[in-house]
């Protein structure tokens, strides 16, 4: 089985600190992999790097067998990997169809057009509003996206990271926040996108992780200390010392 | 080559002016996030005061006195006053507000001494010149100013690196939010720290006033060559606005000095000397430039 | 962007305001008012130019300045060397057809290149380094004692417009007018498409742009570029307005006001730079009437406008 993303050996300190310490991950295609591990375990540094936000000192990354390791954020991007926020990062005074609009607008390539308006330009509106359908907020399209609930600006979230049309999607914490109902929407949701592209997960909702996922790769001060299927790693004691007994 | 030691020495003299106004400004944006285009008025209002107090009381000392104290007192009153209510604005806002300042400050300065120049030269007991090697004479005040400013440099690095205010200091520059949770009075602490930037602000107009005439306006023309300093030298480092003084003062004092009349060989002398002027003055701009192709944040990033 | 039924009064009635101003002016007895009427449109495309960076881009340049005399030498200095030229470049050298397109061109070009230095730096960074640049221009044409160093450069007549007499004050008040009215419709043609659009999300939030796929760089770039050139066409419009070039276009208090404009009339509100100018402009007349410190009294209106005025001036115009 050939990886989709292939991360080797990824070392990142800042200062005295270990963030990532010789990091190696595999996501085949078509899988949902989940990268779980207490605070501080380094995985936002590790997705930070793998999306190509902070350089590592050491390592590399391919994608699809295409080394990216050198590559900055957006041509990550268009080499097919996309990343989602934590923190909801969308354009607050537009719309829900306009952010998602604005994602087409740039898959498409064509931003150096200084004349014609964007706003009625139904090559992009029409894929957005079918993206916006695709997760739940077709409705919403044309609410500005401050006025959007938390939950819904989630979704808004997964839209824009997928109007982007990755082949592998980064989600950093999609469930932040959520309540219960929320949390068991996105999961259906996330369930229903792995016929078409694989993610990577880092997830605090350990619900979700063990109804998602098809691999776990648990980490713990910034190294890999297990990975396994969801039901290896339950079982697996060192994972529980670290990790799930507390919870 | 004696012309080229006493040119290395004058370029030594302006670098260390230009750190001293480099560290403060800095400081005040490594701390509390502000840029500050005041810290040239600040400047200005130490020279005035210098000037305007030696040649009151004929004394040297009392006239750099005033010219501290009047830059601290100002300062600190700016910040109190204004400053203080931009730390949490965007730096839009920062550079606009400080910008009416400055036109505040050079008018109630020219209503104040007038238009034309102040003049007042060294004390008696800092005249004349010495022989630093054989043969090469060397202004003894344009010594002093550089063994004072090497003085405070070094004074600034045992503060920072070495005293607990230096350590809260330093500790504010990289984790505001902490300086706060520690229990420090956090708007004492930014207020001692823009009054000790005026301080050196103050004494770098103070200890320059003897060399040029004291005029409006020489507070941008200084701000705006140490701003060249901090983005050469990376913002918000002190090493850095040391190491880009010293290079600034450096490049600018030698191709002044020696510009023109490598340009006479080649061309008539007023065209020479016309255009190796205005070369002169782009001189550190261009050096700028060339950092910021091999260096984007500077030589010495803050936060790396 | 569709403007609301209150802001398309606010602007009809200032332009049509503008447009009687000669008549105004002349009922008045008093015909400076068309010069400085001619000043604030000229100052109005500077300060618009500016806001597609500064308000649009989220670009704060502090050399905007440079591009404005930039453009307004290239009028001047072609001016000046009509006469060693031979024909028929001597005729072309005073030809506002060909020379007002150079007037943007030059500054553009610079600007590429100087913007692509700029622009390795973000934030305070990018403050202090476009305004060394901007000075870097400042002290080269004081030291180009051939077209005047520190005293200017006069320029002999205006540029030549055909059917416009090149000593009528009104007619070359319409003719920066109506630059000031296609600047205006240009910017905002610009403001809503593709392009426009991009530059608004690198504003808002740059790190959501480069994770959905896009390089700021070039667009920024591309925005500092454009702008230089609007800045070069107002300076190429105020060298003639004034028969005069000199260094003070260039220093970095003209950057500092201009930004003062923007920030006055509303950042990224398009229309608002227009009032911003024009507001600066009169209250620059009125003030120097009045004492010549004026500054003294300019600069604490700025430090309250930065504190207080938030909206600027077409947030409290034209509603919001």
């Amino acid at each position: 089985m050939s990886a989709l993303l292939e991360v080797r050996g990824l070392a990142k300190r800042f200062g005295g600190l270990v963030a990532t310490d010789g990091l190696n991950l595999d996501v085949a295609a078509g899988e949902i992999h989940a990268l779980i591990g207490p605070n501080g375990a380094g995985k936002t540094t590790a997705i930070g790097q793998i999306a190509g936000e902070i350089r590592p000192d050491a390592g590399t990354i391919h994608l699809a067998g295409q080394d990216i390791t050198r590559l900055g954020v957006p041509a990550r991007v268009r080499a097919g990997m996309t990343r989602s926020f934590q923190i909801t990062q969308v354009l607050m005074n537009a719309s829900a169809l306009a952010n998602v609009a604005l994602v087409e607008q740039v898959r498409q390539g064509h931003s150096f057009r200084l004349w014609r308006p964007a706003a009625r330009d139904e090559r992009l509106l029409a894929p957005a509003r079918a993206m916006l359908e695709r997760v739940g907020l077709g409705a919403r399209a044309d609410v500005a996206a401050e006025d959007l609930s938390h939950g819904e600006r989630r979704q808004l979230e997964l839209a824009m990271a997928l109007a982007t049309n990755p082949r592998l999607l980064l989600l950093d914490e999609p469930m932040a926040g959520l309540g219960t109902t929320e949390s068991a929407a996105m999961t259906v949701l996330l369930a229903a996108l792995k016929q078409e592209v694989s993610i990577l997960l880092v997830e605090h909702d350990m619900d979700a992780v063990f109804a998602l996922a098809d691999r776990i790769t648990v980490l713990e001060g910034g190294r890999v200390i297990a990975h396994g299927t969801p039901a290896a790693i339950r079982a697996d004691t060192a994972v529980r010392d670290a990790y799930l007994g507390a919870a | 080559m004696t012309l080229l030691l006493e040119q290395l020495l004058n370029g030594l003299q302006f670098g260390v002016m230009l750190f001293l106004m480099a560290a403060g400004l800095t400081l005040v944006f490594g701390i509390m996030g502000l840029i500050n285009l005041a810290h040239g008025s600040l400047y200005m209002i130490g020279a005035y005061a210098a000037a305007w107090a030696t040649l009151q009381t004929g004394s040297f000392l009392l006239g750099l006195l005033a010219g501290l104290s009047a830059a601290a007192v100002l300062g600190m009153a700016l910040e109190a006053a204004i400053l203080r209510r931009l730390y949490a604005r965007d730096h839009l806002d920062q550079v606009l507000a400080t910008f009416g300042v400055i036109l505040f400050c050079n008018e109630a300065v020219a209503m104040i001494f007038g238009r034309q120049p102040l003049m007042a030269g060294p004390p008696p007991w800092l005249s004349g010149a010495v022989e630093i090697v054989p043969g090469v004479p060397y202004p003894v005040y344009r010594l002093a100013i550089i063994a004072t400013g090497l003085l405070v440099a070094a004074g600034l690095y045992v503060l920072i690196s070495r005293t607990r205010i230096g350590m809260l200091v330093r500790a504010g520059a990289t984790h505001r939010e902490l300086v706060g949770a520690l229990g420090v009075r956090i708007g004492l602490l930014y207020t001692a720290v823009f009054g000790l930037g005026a301080l050196l602000a103050g004494l770098a107009g103070a200890l320059t006033g003897p060399l040029l005439a004291v005029q409006v306006g020489m507070g941008e023309r200084i701000l705006i060559t140490t701003f060249v300093v901090i983005v050469i030298g990376g913002l918000g480092s002190i090493r850095g606005a040391l190491a880009g003084a010293m290079l600034v003062g450096m490049v600018d004092t030698l191709t002044r000095g020696f510009l023109p009349a490598t340009l006479r060989a080649v061309l008539p002398a007023s065209e020479a000397d016309a255009l190796g002027a205005g070369l002169s003055s782009m001189a550190v701009f261009i050096l700028m430039a060339i950092v910021l192709l091999w260096r984007p944040r500077g030589l010495f990033p803050a936060h790396a | 962007m569709r403007e609301s039924s209150r802001q398309i009064f606010v602007l009809v009635a200032s332009f049509a305001l503008l447009a009687a101003l000669p008549w105004i002016a002349g009922a008045v007895g008093r015909p400076d008012l068309v010069t400085l009427g001619s000043q604030a449109c000229v100052m109005a495309i500077a300060a618009a130019s500016l806001d597609l960076l500064m308000g649009r881009t989220g670009l704060p340049s502090f050399g905007h300045a440079a591009w404005l005399g930039l453009g307004a030498y290239t009028v001047g200095i072609l001016a000046f060397h009509a006469r060693d030229l031979g024909p028929p470049w001597d005729q072309w050298a005073v030809q506002a057809w060909a020379v007002w397109p150079l007037a943007v061109l030059v500054p553009a070009a610079l600007a590429a290149v100087i913007g692509a230095l700029c622009l390795r730096t973000s934030g305070i960074s990018f403050i202090m380094i476009t305004l060394a640049f901007a000075q870097m221009f400042f002290f080269l044409f004081v030291a180009l004692k051939t077209y005047g160093g520190d005293d200017g450069l006069t320029l002999r007549r205006r540029s030549t417009i055909p059917g416009i007499a090149p000593r009528d004050d009104v007619a070359f008040f319409y003719v920066c007018l109506a630059a000031l009215v296609l600047v205006l419709l240009l910017l905002r043609r610009v403001a809503a498409s593709r392009f426009g659009t991009v530059l608004d999300g690198i504003r808002q939030n740059e790190r959501r742009m480069m994770a959905i796929g896009l390089s700021p760089f070039p667009y920024k770039l591309a925005a500092f570029v454009l702008s230089a050139g609007i800045a070069g066409l107002a300076g190429a419009l105020h060298v003639n307005l004034f028969r005069f070039a000199s260094p003070d276009l260039l220093h970095w208090t003209m950057s500092g006001e201009l930004m003062v404009m923007v920030v006055l009339g509303g950042l990224g509100s398009l229309w608002g730079a227009m009032f911003g100018a024009a507001a600066m402009v009169v209250l620059h007349a009125v003030l120097a009437q009045w004492t010549e410190h004026w500054q003294i009294v300019l600069g604490p209106i700025l430090v309250a406008v930065v504190l207080l005025a938030r909206r600027g001036l077409w947030g409290a115009l034209g509603g919001k």
